[in-house]
């Protein structure tokens, strides 16, 4: 997978975005590109922005600067009908899975259809029989058909993050957005997730950026590594190229009070253990 | 291994400014208490004498009479009609408006505090004024009753339901949002299933309300058990008033319990 990722043919273009609360600069000045078919991981501690990033890359927050093209259109000068028409092209997947808990794992995979369907349709849960086919068959692709009638909050951490996948796939979206997907979930079941997340990448050629705060992760899976911190993009390279002083770029004294915790200076208090 | 360290917390004093607060409170809660007593006339010997009175009454309302139950069975049926149709009403209405009312979902800040303002006069006006009021526009009977707790009730439900949507989890509507859905799609598909368990809730819990709202509106003229419990009570017909008490309160005891089957099953 080449590095150089030629604009043109880029899913997701940020340029300069920059994104401030209370005078604090959250996300500072960030360009990147992904490109069709390519797994990019943003790296990053707590608090570098990542989520801020995303949320503005996906139009669920306005930004303070700077642009974001997805599939060629510019999506914050866009409102109402261009808008929800352009969100279609952007699969978000959420730490906490989002999925509606009282609806069925089938239903929930349907929800990717509701860019494509006619409101009337989805007032009285009648989705054309060829939409019903699509989600069937993404939920069959992540290994979930035989839970298709179960109810979403029945189901575990990772098959819970997997119909959120199989959402995103049924709304044939050019690009995917995964905010931190991994983290909720214990290390087996986020490796099979991060590699469903390569396959959609390599074989339907979707475009993918993932946020991930394991670098072992990010090494394993992904194409291309991007790092913040403090708000700032301070890592673009190929993951090959990633060495110990990238990592310690981005990690070294970033969280004071983690330190402490490990450098105690009081004993334990009698009786805790 | 170090020895534990000593700590230090700041010093508190009985005269610190929050001491001095706390004291203030005290005393103003008890000024408060002693003028409500002297407003509301309470008088433990008044109620003294007048308890004889009611033991008097009692030992003449046995037995209670039941020459005319079918007409009083029939304004008890008036009453549990008229909640039931006030409520339905008031559940109607308050679905249309309360997605108007949430301080996370309403389509514009511009209709936001109209709409707040509405329910709060429709909540701060009962059931039983409202109904003295429409008996005057739409003459006695148990419509009047249906229009008076129709308003109140939607005021009050309304806001209810607010409150519960508002306490929603932004996550999954964000989500369904970012599957390009419009507004009326996002509150269909992902809010409506997520708050539905909490608006059946209320709207249960006002419909029970309002049957026991209800028995009184025949007093102003609106229909229901409430015209004999007064009818009864102006001719100190005790036997009479007895028995509808008796229906009252067997009618009061079985919605209860339909209620809480109810909820049971849907929540």
């Amino acid at each position: 997978m080449s590095m150089g990722t030629d604009v043109a043919a880029a899913q997701l273009q940020v340029l300069n975005l920059s994104k401030h609360y209370h005078g604090v600069a959250v996300v500072d000045n960030v360009s990147l590109t992904v490109a069709p078919g390519e797994f990019v991981a943003l790296l990053g501690p707590s608090g570098a922005g990542k989520t801020t990033l995303f949320r503005c890359v996906a139009a669920l927050t306005p930004l303070d600067g700077g642009t974001v093209v997805v599939n060629r259109r510019e999506l914050h000068t866009l409102r109402g009908a261009q808008l929800c028409a352009a969100r279609r092209d952007i699969g978000v997947i959420f730490q906490q899975f989002n999925l509606v808990r009282r609806l069925t794992a089938l239903h929930n995979v349907l929800a990717g259809r509701l860019g494509y369907v006619p409101t009337w349709r989805v007032l009285l849960r009648r989705f054309p029989a060829a939409d019903r086919q699509l989600a069937l068959a993404c939920l069959d692709w992540v290994g979930l058909l035989g839970h298709a009638y179960q109810r979403a909050d029945r189901l575990s951490g990772g098959q819970q993050q997997r119909v959120a996948i199989a959402r995103v796939l049924a709304q044939q979206s050019r690009f995917i957005l995964a905010d931190e997907p991994v983290a909720s979930l214990d290390p087996e079941t986020a490796e099979s997730v991060l590699d469903t997340l390569r396959s959609i990448a390599r074989e339907r050629g979707i475009a993918v950026l993932c946020s991930l705060h394991q670098v072992d992760l990010a090494t394993r899976f992904a194409d291309r590594i991007l790092g913040m911190r403090q708000g700032r993009l301070l890592l673009d390279l190929p993951t090959a190229q990633l060495s110990a002083v990238h990592r310690n770029l981005l990690y070294a004294a970033a969280a004071p009070e983690a330190q402490s915790m490990q450098q105690r200076s009081t004993p334990m208090p009698f009786g805790v253990l | 291994m170090k020895s534990a360290p000593i700590y230090q917390e700041p010093a508190t004093s009985w005269r610190g400014p929050r001491q001095r607060r706390r004291l203030a409170v005290v005393l103003l809660v008890l000024l408060f208490y002693g003028v409500s007593l002297h407003l509301a006339q309470v008088s433990p010997q008044k109620l003294l004498t007048g308890l004889p009175k009611m033991a008097g009454w009692m030992m003449k309302a046995w037995p209670p009479s039941t020459n005319e139950l079918d007409i009083l069975l029939l304004r008890a049926a008036e009453t549990v009609a008229m909640a039931a149709i006030g409520t339905t009403l008031a559940t109607i209405l308050a679905l249309f408006v309360c997605i108007f009312a949430t301080r996370n979902l309403t389509p514009s800040r511009l209709l936001f505090y109209p709409m707040r303002w509405l329910l709060n006069i429709l909540r701060g006006v009962d059931s039983f004024v409202f109904a003295l009021l429409f008996v005057a526009a739409v003459g006695l009977g148990p419509f009047a009753g249906v229009l008076g707790v129709g308003l109140h009730t939607w005021g009050s439900m309304a806001k209810l339901y607010a409150e519960a949507i508002e306490t929603v989890e932004p996550g999954p509507l964000e989500a369904v949002t970012m599957a390009g859905a419009t507004r009326p799609q996002v509150v269909s598909y992902a809010l409506l299933p997520d708050v539905l368990p909490s608006l059946a809730s209320v709207t249960l819990f006002f419909w029970e309300f309002n049957i026991r709202a209800s028995t009184v509106l025949g007093v102003v003229g609106a229909g229901g058990i409430g015209q004999e419990l007064k009818n009864s009570m102006d001719l100190l017909d005790f036997p009479r008033l007895f028995t509808v008490l008796l229906i009252i309160l067997v009618m009061v005891t079985a919605i209860d319990q339909l209620s809480a089957w109810l909820r049971g099953r849907l929540v």
